[in-house]
């Protein structure tokens, strides 16, 4: 039994739920308890642009959150995961930096120490349980589902602070989804930015960063994107139909989340994995239980 | 002597560009000044195409101490952070971050915060994250919360006083 | 032990003169034990210094002699001379480095004055426990070996040649050549390469002095300066080299005919499993390639090998083995050359991607009349003609994350590409090249660069992020300095131009030589501008890209100078050995060994002499390091000129 600390951030517990649900149901499978702790915060990363050390601190408090209980912190969206592991390294390798905020950590009783480890959803599934474990599981193969990845620029870059995946060219998604017999195939705009970030202050940008490249994995003729942000995962699934429209487009790509598809390969029950919330046409790929 | 630049009438701010690549040093080990203006950021920058953002000319800039012409600037705010300019940026300069950095001096020196940054700011000194739980409406237009669906209570800072005390006492912070 | 010690104090200009008082200083040097004359001038190194010292020699009957004044590595052995001429043993002297080492590191004079009496001071115990020494001669192998046969191996081997040595000429590969030979024409002339090329490798392989070792590596080096014992592995060729008329019936025969990829073509073309590099081999002879031939990796071909059945003059011997050989050189000169750097490193510039994206040196054998599509420019992916080609410079190259330097040679050979496209396929072909800076820095290069700049070409300043493969042709977004635009080019055929790198097995290979490597994992010269050829170890010899990447004049201009630098030691009937080297007191020696574990030049053995076993120093490999020293438990190793004994007394006086 291995226990994180889920670290959910702030759009997958506001809002993207089939995230949530679906690593809920699949992770245990492998043996990983995910263990909820009171007094999380924004990781600070969305608020770089306005105050870099409220970032820092806000993650710093984070992880000191999570070492208060001994655990390592798995968190499910890319954004955190950077914001976690620069406020780590920063904290780690610059000690006037380090008293700086943990005398700010003071106000609520914390300390950030540096035990806690972070990890992601994909290197957790690739790295840690394995692509043997998760080829057991399979009850249902994927018959060659076509698919598209995508990480997420938060994910793999930038390298040189370590991310859990190849910046140029990341398989580990890829691994696993050979593993449940779907067909992930690479496309030249596989790393490209959904625009996410910029939906701050620049919405229509970012809906057509978004429709850009669904408009060309459509084109490709793909079954299926997937994806592990939340922040991506909004823009492509949620506001597909919006995105489409700022590229003139109509777009109809199913959008799921690696977590539901795998699931979905495991003979877990669509409600289970929110399936229902997916606002992209889901339903055409036919899979799992009616 | 004195070098100007005619086009503004700028002369170079030396000490706020001090400041900032002190900064850029400290955080991520970057030093701005060996870029040799290669643009091969601006020729892979996701922002380029679509609202004209050159970072290597933002690190021209700071180079030459034009700094309030970029803090003033709308452009700084079209950047979209995916990192690709740090990343292959053969002289390890990060453009990325020298607009973090001029971002955060607009916002320092009482510049408009454009968008919906106030709001998320404002979410997060009240309730802790960048907005609060939502309901959602599925793909059949049925309507879900977060109970509905059976997730736990999530996760918010257990003292909010204690949290926004802390959070105010950044607010004033340089980097 | 010397009792009459003579102190000469130099002013050096004002270099050691304006922070340490040098009248106070030599004053203060009579006054030392032993001293009986202390005298200080301005330039103690010059004619009149020297005769200062020869006088105070005789006048006083001195025999020990002590010059405060610069650093050793500058002038201790102009002192040696001097001190010899003067009647008293070279060793007998001893320097106090009181500029380098004082007054170029502080500038309070009370204490520089302080420090420098201490230096002197010290500086005097030593002298006078100083034994006399006699320089060993060495004698010196006339012969030379050269490793590595490309155009800086050929040009320096050619030199010795005519100087009268014997030079063996070791080239791993079946053919000299190097990379020359895989060019096909050179800038800025544009002569054609092999047509320059191959008088000189007919030459050499022609030279009575030179004794041609193809298919051969280089697999041990023992000895030094004047007498090197080198192991060469003549590699199997499995073809009698005496038989073999070079006629290529088994190459047209072979079974894996167009199967293997050519390395000469660098992939771009297919072999045979017996094959001969290209057409114009020195020696001209083929070679079976034992990692693919089927007779060597099966135990056999089909019923019978088709070489075998096709060759008239029955060279071809499956039963060949791997021949070593031991040849005695007394310098050895490396021209082993460079690689290219694996773009595929650069994942986002597509080399991984598409067949359409090529490096540099793969476009050259496009190019070339004897390659393998005949001189004709077709695109990799589909064999058909291209019509818009793209240069992108500077890939891996002033790049911290791949390498820092600049290769030096791609700009011009871009350029000269730009030329032979141009020249071939007219302005049917769009050509683009993308550039961070033009370096044309040589003679004649300006006005090549003019020339193509004249050519309609497209030169966009900037460096593409990437290049993308969208099935049919490549894609590259390119931000323009000059105009401030974004580009997209729409291409057919990607060229790489990488950076030039060391040899894959240069670290081992330097080991093997005892010779360093420059941070950049190229070999290190002794000294950038002063003596660019010279290694640190004795009698080693560098020339060529091993060195650095330079382009083809430089290689041959750098050959010629190595090949004076090893005549200056091979010209010489003997050397004279520094005696400053380790000896044993084999009554202190418990033979434990430690020191031969630590030394890097083989030079001691253990000896069993009447029931013990004690350390033995070789004089003639010792290099007087001083590890050996450093490391011996009981004190029994000791170094000539720095023994315990001396130096303890410097020290303790000194303090």
């Amino acid at each position: 039994m291995k226990k994180y600390a889920l670290y959910p951030g702030c759009v997958m517990p506001t809002e993207q739920y089939a995230l949530e649900m679906s690593i809920r149901e699949v992770l245990p499978l492998f043996d990983i308890e995910l263990v909820d702790i009171k007094g999380f915060s924004c990781c600070g990363e969305p608020l770089k642009s306005v105050n870099q050390m409220l970032t820092l601190t806000l993650s710093a408090r984070n992880l000191a959150i999570a070492e208060k209980e001994g655990l390592d912190v798995l968190t499910p969206c890319p954004i955190c995961h950077l914001a976690l592991s620069e406020c780590k390294r920063i904290l780690d390798t610059d000690p006037a930096m380090n008293e700086r905020v943990n005398k700010f950590l003071q106000d609520e009783g914390l300390k950030y120490t540096g035990q806690a480890n972070i990890v992601q959803t994909v290197d957790l599934l690739h790295n840690v349980i394995g692509i043997d474990k998760i080829k057991e599981k399979v009850k249902k193969p994927l018959k060659d589902l076509k698919v598209a990845t995508h990480y997420g620029c938060h994910l793999f870059r930038p390298s040189e602070i370590g991310r859990p995946v190849d910046s140029e060219n990341p398989q580990e998604m890829e691994n696993i989804l050979k593993a449940i017999g779907a067909k992930p195939i690479d496309y030249p705009e596989k790393i490209d930015c959904c625009g996410g970030l910029l939906t701050a202050n620049l919405p229509e940008s970012a809906l057509t960063k978004t429709g850009q490249k669904l408009q060309k994995v459509q084109e490709k003729g793909f079954d299926v994107f997937i994806d592990v942000c939340p922040w991506c995962h909004r823009q492509y699934d949620a506001k597909q139909t919006k995105a489409g429209e700022t590229v003139a487009a109509k777009l109809e790509v199913p959008v799921l989340y690696l977590s539901q598809l795998l699931g979905l390969s495991f003979g877990i029950s669509k409600d289970k994995l929110g399936l229902d919330l997916n606002l992209s046409p889901v339903d055409k790929l036919n899979l799992g239980d009616k | 002597m004195s070098i100007t630049d005619l086009t503004s009438m700028g002369e170079p701010q030396t000490e706020l560009q001090r400041e900032i690549n002190e900064r850029l040093c400290k955080l991520q080990d970057e030093i701005s000044d060996y870029c040799y203006q290669c643009a091969k950021c601006t020729s892979g920058c996701e922002a380029h195409k679509l609202l004209e953002l050159e970072p290597h000319k933002i690190v021209a800039l700071l180079k030459r101490g034009l700094i309030d012409e970029m803090v003033n600037s709308d452009v700084i705010w079209t950047c979209m952070s995916c990192f690709k300019c740090r990343e292959r940026c053969p002289q390890k300069v990060a453009p990325v971050e020298i607009l973090f950095a001029l971002k955060n001096l607009a916002v320092a020196s009482g510049k408009q915060i454009p968008g919906n940054y106030t709001a998320m700011l404002q979410s997060v000194l009240s309730i802790g994250l960048l907005q609060d739980v939502k309901s959602v409406t599925t793909r059949d237009n049925k309507t879900k919360s977060r109970s509905d669906l059976g997730l736990p209570e999530i996760s918010k800072p257990t003292d909010p006083a204690k949290f926004q005390t802390m959070l105010s006492k950044i607010a004033v912070e340089k980097v | 032990m010397s009792n009459k010690i003579g102190v000469f104090v130099c002013h050096c200009g004002i270099n050691i003169a304006s922070s340490v008082d040098v009248k106070k200083l030599t004053e203060y040097a009579k006054t030392i034990d032993g001293v009986v004359v202390s005298k200080d001038y301005k330039y103690m190194c010059s004619d009149v210094g020297a005769n200062i010292i020869k006088d105070s020699i005789k006048k006083h009957k001195l025999d020990g002699v002590v010059v405060a004044c610069c650093s050793p590595r500058m002038h201790e052995h102009t002192f040696r001379g001097v001190v010899e001429a003067g009647g008293v043993n070279a060793f007998n002297l001893e320097i106090a480095n009181i500029r380098e080492q004082c007054s170029w590191a502080h500038d309070n004079k009370e204490r520089s004055t302080k420090k420098a009496k201490a230096l002197v001071r010290g500086a005097v115990a030593k002298a006078k426990l100083l034994e006399p020494l006699e320089t060993s001669k060495i004698n010196v192998t006339p012969e030379a070996l050269v490793i590595g046969g490309g155009i800086s191996g050929i040009q320096a081997a050619l030199d010795l040649a005519e100087e009268g040595h014997k030079v063996y000429l070791v080239e791993r590969n079946p053919s000299i050549g190097g990379r020359m030979a895989q060019l096909d024409k050179t800038f800025p002339t544009l002569d054609c390469s092999s047509c320059i090329l191959t008088p000189k490798m007919m030459e050499v392989a022609n030279h009575p002095n030179v004794e041609l070792l193809t298919y051969s590596e280089v697999v041990g080096v023992e000895g030094s300066i004047g007498n090197y014992t080198v192991k060469i592995k003549k590699k199997a060729r499995y073809v009698d080299m005496d038989k073999c008329t070079g006629c290529g019936d088994c190459i047209a025969a072979c079974r894996l005919k167009d199967r293997i990829p050519s390395e000469f073509d660098e992939g771009m073309g297919k072999r045979s499993a017996i094959y001969m590099p290209f057409p114009q081999a020195i020696p001209l002879k083929c070679t079976v390639d034992a990692e693919n031939c089927l007779m060597l990796t099966r135990g056999k071909c089909g019923t019978e090998p088709l070489c075998v059945e096709a060759c008239e003059a029955s060279a071809i011997d499956f039963k060949q083995k791997d021949e070593e050989i031991e040849v005695n050189v007394g310098a050895i000169v490396v021209a082993t050359g460079y690689d290219l750097l694996d773009p595929a490193s650069l994942y986002e510039y597509g080399y991984a991607q598409s067949d359409d994206v090529i490096t540099s040196l793969q476009m050259e054998r496009l190019i070339s009349s004897s390659g393998p599509t005949v001189g004709e420019i077709l695109r990799p992916s589909n064999g058909e003609k291209p019509k818009s080609i793209t240069y992108i410079l500077c890939v891996g190259s002033r790049d911290e994350t791949q390498c820092t330097w600049c290769c030096r040679i791609g700009c011009m050979s871009a350029l000269k590409h730009v030329y032979l496209l141009k020249e071939k396929l007219g302005d049917d072909v769009e050509i683009n090249v993308c550039y961070t800076d033009i370096r044309s820095f040589g003679k004649g290069y300006e006005e090549f660069y003019r020339k193509i700049r004249g050519m309609k070409t497209n030169f966009f300043r900037g460096r593409p992020s990437e290049v993308r493969n969208v099935g049919d042709h490549l894609t590259i977004d390119i931000f323009d300095t000059t105009t401030n635009k974004l580009f997209e080019i729409n291409t057919d055929l990607v060229v790489l131009v990488p950076a030039l790198v060391p040899r894959v097995d240069a670290a081992d290979f330097a080991r093997l030589l005892r010779i360093s490597q420059s941070p950049d994992g190229f070999l290190l010269e002794a000294h950038p501008k002063l003596r660019p050829i010279d290694t640190f170890t004795g009698g080693i010899f560098i020339t060529g890209c091993c060195q650095g990447p330079k382009d083809i004049q430089d290689s041959v201009a750098q050959a010629s100078g190595a090949a004076a630098r090893a005549a200056n030691i091979l010209s010489k009937k003997e050397l004279e050995a520094e005696p400053l080297i380790s000896c044993v007191d084999e009554d202190l020696c418990s033979g434990c060994s430690t020191c031969i574990s630590v030394c890097a030049y083989n030079a001691i053995e253990l000896v069993k002499e009447d029931d013990k076993s004690h350390a033995k120093v070789n004089e003639a490999l010792c290099m007087g390091c001083g590890a050996c020293v450093a490391s011996c438990p009981s004190g029994a190793m000791q170094q000539r000129g720095y023994k315990d004994k001396q130096l303890s007394p410097m020290i303790e006086e000194s303090l």
